[in-house]
This record gives structure tokens, sequence and C-alpha cells, in this order.
């Protein structure tokens, strides 16, 4: 049976962890290398829908890292079915960076399914951004997420929480 | 004007070789139609008509065919990085890949470098942020130790005037008593009984009265209401009169006491006199009241502006631990049984700070004690002709080397003293005796290195003395100083014989020969 296939996109400030995200939820690794993302990567994987069991191919857009898209990185965002917002826990200014992009996106393409991901959870000592803070943002994303790419916590909850609201709001609503 | 053909010709054969151009037709539903070009390089390989382009090319995924555009740097999954074109023409579309490798390597390498940058940045204005919340932590914790430390003094001042004020209180009901105490034992009326309990009524208060003067003094120098009185005096006679103070206290106890004053300590002393006594008589009163058995020794010596005075003693000497605690108020150390208020060694440090100097401890269980102290003190060397002692310094080389004790038995008490002068400052313990039958109990109960002997003495004179002594198996030097003429057979019971008025320098020299 044809799956289903949907695009994603990965948003976010550069240096948050995108890459590293989109890498250990595709091919479950992780490099400790700081590579940084021009233009934008594309991979794939497909999956089960939960509770449905319905084939799902997920295209994922790793778009290169900024504060504030242009007309280049919305060509990169049209035809999106759902978007994961991943800002880094340990810099609290990435979590504005993708509140701008929230808004920017939501401007320009409409709502949309999106979770958001506060990565790099493994550096407790150096985590900054308060309980408060994300809870303060949290209700306009789906669902929120506090994930480490390096040790894999809570990735593929969120990727494949995404796919469910897709899934949702592409083929059931529909 | 167009550009000639050659031209033209040579950039479009360079920007096809450096983009290696591959076209693809699809149809509305992303079907291939047909295809042109290299495909090698963009994984695009073995491509059949009508295939579904977004299976192999899944970038096609969600683009809009019927719009131009354009797509710069896409990376796939094969790890080519294409620029892609979107060209459509009526209902279907052409896809155009071109290679895009080099440029993006390029700017990738100029980017990781600004964000790498920005990163560093970061992390630079957090450690700027975190040292400014640091900076203001300190402030603020040293706004609080000020605080509190405010706060210590004004409970400590407060604390030393109620104690200063309540001294005072005891004092004058404590004087009363003893007044009284002392009248009514002069009441030749007073059987033994009430004599016996008005003795310990005057002994009790006595002693709570000095108790009562050092948590006085504590409580002065702790509100620093202690200011020096600094004058020239001899030293000499400072020490003199403190040896003189204690020795009769070591000697009741059976312990030897000696005195030794290095030849260089100045005659005249720029310094408070009254404190420093106050020094000597805490550290020579601590070492006579905590030893058993042995002797106490007093050191003065002065080198280069310093004046050490160092007490040591035999006695059960103090732990590490308790060598902490010992200069604080009201502490003993392990010596809970000991009397007092715990305060002597708290005030010598105190006052010794006060002089500017320091005090060490150097102890160890079972082994003594030494404490040393350490003043700063001019020499008033201008006024040593007029106040140099009528009596000289014994030499350096006549000096003990060693704790020694000597017995001196003499009846005759300017002689003792003179005795007790050349002795103490050599650095000898001494302890002394008017009557020989006495002298022979004493050098058999404390065993001294040497006894000293005066042959006309009460009792059963000296060569008799010297003659029991050996009997009941002592047999260190006995040494005769007298004035008597002696037979052979007399000089025999003694080691070595000396005749009065015996040359002093002599007579020590002799005394080290035979104790060293």
């Amino acid at each position: 049976m044809t799956p289903v296939t949907s695009k994603v996109c990965v948003v976010g400030d550069f240096a948050v962890g995108k890459t590293s995200v989109v890498e250990r939820f595709v091919n479950n690794h992780f490099s400790e290398k700081y590579l940084t993302t021009v233009g934008v990567k594309i991979d794939t994987k497909e999956i089960e829908s939960a509770g449905t069991g319905i084939a799902h191919k997920l295209v994922i857009w790793d778009v290169a890292g900024s504060d504030r898209f242009g007309d280049t990185e919305f060509a990169y965002l049209r035809g999106a079915s759902g978007y994961i917002y991943v800002a880094d826990g340990t810099r609290p200014a990435t979590l504005g960076a993708v509140e701008n992009l929230r808004e920017q996106i939501a401007g320009k393409y409409g709502p949309a399914p999106s979770v958001l991901l506060v990565n790099k959870r493994d550096l407790t000592s150096e985590w900054c951004i308060s309980d408060e803070r994300i809870s303060g943002v949290s209700g306009a994303y789906d669902d929120l997420y506090r994930t480490s790419a390096r040790t894999g916590e809570d990735v593929e909850h969120a990727l494949t929480r995404l796919a469910g609201l897709i899934i949702d709001n592409d083929f059931r609503g529909a | 004007m167009e550009l000639p053909a050659p031209v033209v010709d040579y950039l479009q054969s360079e920007f096809l070789s450096q983009t290696r151009p591959f076209c693809f037709l699809i149809d509305d539903n992303y079907r291939l139609i047909e295809s042109w070009g290299r495909n090698d390089w963009c994984g695009l390989t073995g491509l059949e008509t009508a295939v579904d382009m977004r299976e192999p090319a899944p970038f096609l995924v969600g683009i809009d065919i019927s719009a131009l555009q354009q797509f710069e740097f896409i990376e796939t999954s094969g790890r080519a990085v294409v620029n892609v074109h979107v060209i459509p023409a009526d209902g279907q579309c052409y896809i155009v890949l071109l290679d895009a490798h080099r440029d993006h390597a390029s700017l990738q390498s100029k980017q990781q470098s600004v964000n790498e940058l920005r990163l560093m940045h970061g992390r630079l204005h957090k450690l700027i942020e975190r040292q400014r919340e640091l900076i203001s932590e300190l402030i603020e914790t040293r706004s609080e130790l000020d605080h509190h430390r405010r706060d210590a003094e004004r409970i400590s001042a407060n604390k030393s005037r109620f104690i200063a004020m309540m001294s005072h209180e005891f004092r004058t009901p404590l004087a009363s008593i003893i007044n009284y105490a002392t009248l009514a034992g002069e009441e030749p009326t007073s059987s033994n009984d009430v004599q016996k309990s008005i003795e310990t009524i005057s002994r009790s208060a006595r002693h709570l009265t000095s108790m009562v003067e050092a948590v006085l003094d504590d409580a002065s120098l702790d509100a620093g209401q202690v200011r020096l009185v600094e004058a020239d005096f001899e030293i000499y006679s400072l020490l003199d009169d403190v040896a003189a103070m204690m020795a009769p206290l070591a000697a009741e106890k059976g312990l030897s006491f000696a005195t030794q004053i290095d030849p260089d300590v100045p005659e005249v002393i720029h310094a408070d006199e009254v404190r420093l006594r106050q020094v000597l008589i805490n550290l020579l009163g601590n070492a006579v009241k905590f030893t058993l058995d042995g002797g106490v020794r007093l050191v003065a010596t002065y080198n280069d502006g310093r004046l050490v005075i160092t007490v040591s003693d035999s006695g059960p000497g103090i732990s590490l631990e308790d060598q902490e605690r010992v200069f604080q108020a009201f502490e003993r150390g392990s010596r809970q049984d000991a009397t007092g208020a715990g305060l002597g060694l708290t005030i010598t440090l105190r006052l010794v700070e006060l002089m500017r100097g320091e005090v060490s401890l150097d102890s160890l269980p079972g082994e003594g004690c030494t404490v040393s102290v350490h003043l700063p003190v001019q020499s008033a060397a201008g006024d040593a002709a007029r106040s140099a002692p009528v009596l000289p310094t014994p030499s350096n080389d006549t000096i003990a080397t060693k704790a020694l004790s000597i017995l001196v038995c003499d009846d005759d008490d300017d002689m003792i003293a003179l005795v007790e002068h050349y002795l103490h400052r050599s650095g000898y313990g001494l302890i002394t005796s008017s009557d020989s039958s006495e002298a022979i109990a004493k050098t058999l109960k404390y065993d001294p290195d040497l006894v000293l002997m005066d042959c006309n003495v009460p009792g059963v004179g000296g060569v008799v003395a010297a003659r029991v002594l050996r009997e009941r198996g002592y047999a260190k030097p006995i040494v005769a100083l007298t004035a008597s003429k002696l037979s052979d057979e007399e000089k025999a019971e003694f080691t070595h014989f000396f005749r009065k008025p015996a040359p002093m320098q002599q007579l020590l020299t002799e005394i080290k020969r035979l104790t060293h």
C-alpha cells in the first residue's frame, strides 16, 4: 500500500540542534561535531501511524537556522503539512527566535500542526530556560517536548506525535 | 547588443560544465515524461517513464508545479547539493537541477565561522552575565556579613559591658568577705574549728576574687579598654621578680625552677612592664599549676629587636586538638579538672597581640609544653649603665644546655640568693634547703642532678648529709661549698670541694663539667 506522504519542516535559530534531532530520528545517530546547515537538508522516514496503522512517509526539510525568515526560506516551507520548532534550553534567546518564526509562518501560510522541542535537555548544568517561560509559550503549539538529540530523549515521541497530528489534520479532518 | 557568438559559446560551455544540468519533464501528477542531461551526480539514475518523481526526488513533495520558482541549496539524501528550478509549460513542468556543491561548500564554510563566532560571543556574554551575578551576590553577601559583624560586635560589647559591671558588683562584696574574715580570724576567742572555717572562707573568697579579676581583664580586652603604658624598665629585674615569685610555688610542688637570660638581652627595654609581668605570671603560673613532676624553665633571648621569652615545662603536654582551643576564653582543653576561669592563655594572647607580638605553642601529650612570646621591643641602651645590675651575668660557656636541677643547701640567705642568681641565669632549676636533714629528704625525693652543700648547716651537717646520701644510693655529684676547713677524709665524701668565697665563674664551670 502506498504510504501517505507529508512534508514536515524543522525550523529554529542556528545551532539549536535541528539537524541533530533529524539525524537522531532518521538514523538514530548523534554527532558531537557542529556543522552549520546552509539551505535545506532533506531526509525521509516512513513510520506507522499510531492507532491507524497507516504507513506514513515523512519528508523532513531541515531548514538552515535563523531567527527570521526571508523569501528564500519561505520558499522551502511551501506545501508543509506540519512544523517542528526547535529551541535550545541553554540559550533563552532561541525560544524568542522560535516565537518570531512561528508568528511569521502562521502569518504567511496559516495554521498547521506543530510541536515545540526545547532541546539539549542533557546539558542540565547549563539549562537556563525556566519551566514558567516554556509554559508561557507552549499554548501556541500542539505539544511541547524537552528533548535531547544526544541521548535521544523524547525525540521520537515528538516526531511521531507531529505525524499523528498531521494525519488527523490532513486526512481524518478532510 | 548581443554578445559575440564565440563568447556565448564559451560561457555556455563553462556554465554547463560547472552546473552539470539535469532536466526532466513531469505531468501534473508528477509522473516522468522525459529526461535530459547527466544524472549520475545527483543520484537520479535508472529513471523509468511514468514513475512518480516524488519518490526518487522527495523535494518535489508539496511543491506547486504550476508556478515558476526556484530553490537554492537543497541537500538531498544522496548528499548532492542542487539548485532546483521549476518551470511550468502547458500543464506539464520541467524540473532543472543544477549542481551547487561548490557554492554551497564556500558559503557553508563562511557561515560555519560566523555561527561559531556568534556561539562564542553568546558564551562570553553568558560568562559576563554570570560574573555580574556573582559580583552582585558577593556585594550582597559582604553587606550581610557586615551587618552580622556589626550585630556581633554590638552583642559582644554589650556582653563585655555586662561582665565588667557584674565583675565590679562581685568584687565589692568579695572584698568585704575577705576583710571581715581576716578580722574574725584575728579574734583570739575563736575556736580551732571556727579558725579553720574562717580560713576556708578567706581562701575561697580570694580564689573567687582572682577569677573575677581574670574575667574583668578579659572583658576589658574584649571591649578594647586596655591601653598600653610603655616606659623604660629593667627586664632583668622583672624576670628576677617573676622568678622569685614562682620559684617557691614550684618548690612547694617539688619542681625545679630555672631562669636563663641570654647575655644579648638588653638591660633596659621600652615596653609595658605591668602587662609583660602579667603575661609571664600567667604563663609560669600555668606551667607550675599543670606540672606534677620535673620542672619549669624560663628562657629569655633577644635578637634583631625581638625579645623572646620561652616558658617550658615537663607537664602533661597539650594535644594538637586542644592547642587550637586553649587560647579561647573559658577553654582548658582536656584539663577539665583544673581550677581557674580558663582565661589565662586568652588574656596572655590578647595582651601579647596588643603589644604587637605573637605567642607560639609547642607541645605533645606526655612531653611537656613550651610557650614562646615574641615581642618587638626597643632596647633603651642609653640607660644601661645607670641600671646595670650589681651582679654580672654568667658567661655563655657556663650556661646549661639541657634541663637540669640543682639542690642548694645553705642556711645563709644571702649566699642562697647569690647562688640562685647565678644558677638561675645559667639555666639550672633550683631546689633550696636551709637544713641538711631536709636536704637529704629533698634529694632522695626529687633526685636533683647535683647537690651543692654547705658543711656548717643545721641538721646533721653537710659532711654527714653527703655520707648518708651516698649510703642511700644517691650517685650524682655532691659539691661542697663551705667556709669550713675539711679534713681529707671529709673531703672524700664530696665529688668536688670549694672554699667560700668561691669564684662564681669557676663554680659554674665545674657544675657544668660535672652535669653535662
